[in-house]
C-alpha cells in the first residue's frame, strides 16, 4: 500500500480540481435556438428595421414565440435548462461578482448566479417590449398587419379609419404611452446586452473556459 | 466504432425534433394569436371552431414534443456517461458529479481517496489531518450524496460502469422528473 500512496494521491489530486465543469459542456438545441434567434429578432426590430413595420411585427411575434418556448423549456428541459437550476438569487449575484474580483470563482451547473439575474432581466424586458407591441398593434397578427399594410399602400385608407373607430380616444392615449415604453425598453435591452456580452467576456477569462462554445455547436469534447 | 454511430444518430435525431418544436411553436403562437382576434370579432362561426380545434392540437403537439425532446437527450446522456466511463473517464465523471453534490475541495479530495480505497487513517495520514476530521468529512460527503455509507458511495459509481445508467444522474431528487 505504502508503495501506491503516493501516486493515488497525486491522481486524486489531479483528478478533483480542473475537471469539474461550470455549465455544461454544449447547450441543448431549444437553448441555442431561442438565444441566437431571439438574439437576431432584437438585432433587426431594435437597429435594423422600420418600427411597425410587416417584417417589425412579424420579427416580433417569432421573438414571442421563441420566447414562450424557451419559459415552456424552462419547467419541461433537463436539469440545466430548467429555471430551478438557476433561480434568481440577488444576494447570490453580488457575491459572485465579489468572488469574480478576488478570482475564487465556485462553478455552477447552469447560469452563475449574476449571469442567472441577467437573463431574467433581459427576458423580462423583453416580455415587456412584446405586451407593449402588441397593445400598440391591438393584438393584429403579422398577417393581419400585412393585408393592412398592403391595403394603405394601395390607397385604400378605410381599413385605417376602421382601426382607429375601435381604439376610440382612450384606446389612443394607452398606444402612445404603450410607444413610449416599448422605445425605452428596446434602448434599455441594448445597453444589457452589452453587459450580457461583457460578462459573458469576463466570466470566460476568470474561469479560463469558452463560455460561448457551449452556446455555439462547438467544444463538444472539450 | 459502433458507439459512435449510435450518437450521430441520436445527434440527428434531437436536432430533428428540436427543428420540429420550433416551427409547431412558431405555428401555435400565430394560430393563437388569431383565434383569439376571431374570438372577439365572431366566435360563433364554423372558421372559428375549426380554427381553435387545429390551434389546441397544436398547443398539445408543442407539449408532447417537448417532453419527446427532453427524454431523447436524457438518453443520449445515459448513454454518453456509461460510454466515457467505458472510456476510461471514470475520474472525470467522479468529478462532475462531486460538482453536482456541492462537496468542498477538501470533501472532494477525501471523497476521491476513499473511493480509491484508502481507509480513515490512511487518509488522515496523508492529509496531514485528524482521523475525527476525516470521519466527520466522509460523514458528510455521504449525506450529500444520500447514501448510506462507504459500500453504497463506491456502488454509486460502479453502477455507472456498468452502463445501466438509464436513471437520472443524482439519486437524491427523483421527484424532479
Ligand atoms: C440581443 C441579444 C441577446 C440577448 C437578448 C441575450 C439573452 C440571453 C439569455 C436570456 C441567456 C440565458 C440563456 C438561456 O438560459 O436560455 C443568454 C445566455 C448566453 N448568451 Fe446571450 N443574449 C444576447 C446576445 C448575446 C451575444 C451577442 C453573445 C455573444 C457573445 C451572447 C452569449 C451568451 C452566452 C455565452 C450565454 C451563456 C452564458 C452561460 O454560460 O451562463 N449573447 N443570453
Ligand atoms: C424584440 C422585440 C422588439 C424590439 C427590440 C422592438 C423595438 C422597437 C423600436 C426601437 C421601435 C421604435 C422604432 C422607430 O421609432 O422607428 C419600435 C416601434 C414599434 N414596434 Fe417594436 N420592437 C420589438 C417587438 C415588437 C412587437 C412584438 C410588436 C408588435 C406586436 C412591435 C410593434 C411596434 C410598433 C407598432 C412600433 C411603432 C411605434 C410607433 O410608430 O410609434 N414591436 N419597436
Amino acid at each position: 500500500m505504502a508503495a501506491s500512496l503516493p501516486r493515488s494521491t497525486a491522481a486524486a489530486a489531479t483528478a478533483a480540481t480542473p475537471d469539474s465543469e461550470s455549465g455544461p459542456r454544449l447547450w441543448d438545441p431549444v437553448v441555442r435556438v431561442s438565444h441566437w434567434g431571439i438574439a437576431l429578432v432584437v438585432l433587426f426590430n431594435a437597429v435594423l428595421d422600420q418600427g411597425g413595420g410587416t417584417l417589425h411585427v412579424t420579427l416580433g411575434w417569432i421573438g414571442m414565440a421563441l420566447l414562450a418556448l424557451r419559459f415552456i423549456w424552462g419547467f419541461a428541459g433537463p436539469a440545466e435548462a430548467r429555471f430551478t437550476a438557476f433561480p434568481p438569487r440577488p444576494v447570490a449575484a453580488l457575491a459572485h461578482l465579489g468572488a469574480l474580483r478576488r478570482g475564487a470563482l465556485r462553478r455552477y451547473r447552469s447560469h452563475n448566479p449574476a449571469g442567472a439575474l441577467m437573463a431574467y432581466a433581459l427576458w423580462a424586458l423583453l416580455a415587456l417590449i412584446m405586451a407593449t407591441g402588441l397593445i400598440m398593434t391591438g393584438g393584429r397578427t403579422p398577417m393581419r398587419v400585412a393585408e393592412e399594410n398592403a391595403a394603405v399602400a394601395a390607397g385604400d385608407w378605410s381599413v385605417l379609419v376602421k382601426t382607429g373607430k375601435t381604439g376610440e380616444d382612450a384606446g389612443k392615449g394607452l398606444k402612445k404611452a404603450a410607444g413610449e415604453v416599448h422605445e425605452m425598453a428596446a434602448d434599455l435591452i441594448l445597453i444589457l446586452v452589452l453587459l450580457h456580452v461583457a460578462g459573458v467576456a469576463v466570466e470566460s477569462r476568470a474561469l479560463g473556459r469558452n463560455l460561448l462554445a457551449p452556446m455555439l455547436a462547438g467544444g463538444r469534447r472539450q | 466504432m459502433s458507439g459512435g454511430d449510435l450518437r450521430a444518430a441520436r445527434i440527428r435525431q434531437t436536432r430533428a425534433l428540436a427543428g420540429f418544436l420550433v416551427v409547431q411553436t412558431l405555428a401555435a403562437v400565430f394560430f393563437v394569436g388569431d383565434v383569439i382576434g376571431d374570438l372577439i370579432a365572431d366566435p360563433g362561426s364554423v372558421h372559428f371552431i375549426f380554427e381553435a380545434l387545429v390551434t389546441a392540437a397544436l398547443v398539445l403537439g408543442v407539449a408532447f414534443g417537448a417532453f419527446a425532446l427532453r427524454r431523447t437527450i436524457e438518453m443520449m446522456r445515459a448513454q454518453e456517461t456509461a460510454l466515457s466511463v467505458a472510456q476510461g473517464e471514470l475520474a472525470q465523471v467522479i468529478g462532475e458529479q462531486f460538482t453536482d453534490w456541492r462537496l468542498t475541495q477538501a470533501e472532494r479530495d477525501v471523497g476521491m481517496l476513499a473511493l480509491k480505497g484508502l481507509d480513515v487513517a490512511e487518509i488522515a495520514e496523508l492529509r496531514g489531518a485528524a482521523q475525527g476530521t476525516v470521519r466527520a468529512q466522509l460523514t458528510r460527503i455521504y449525506a450529500k450524496a444520500g447514501v448510506s455509507g462507504r459500500a453504497q458511495f463506491a456502488a454509486f459509481f460502479v453502477e455507472d460502469l456498468l452502463g445501466e445508467g438509464v436513471r437520472p444522474a443524482t439519486p437524491v431528487a427523483p421527484a424532479a422528473t
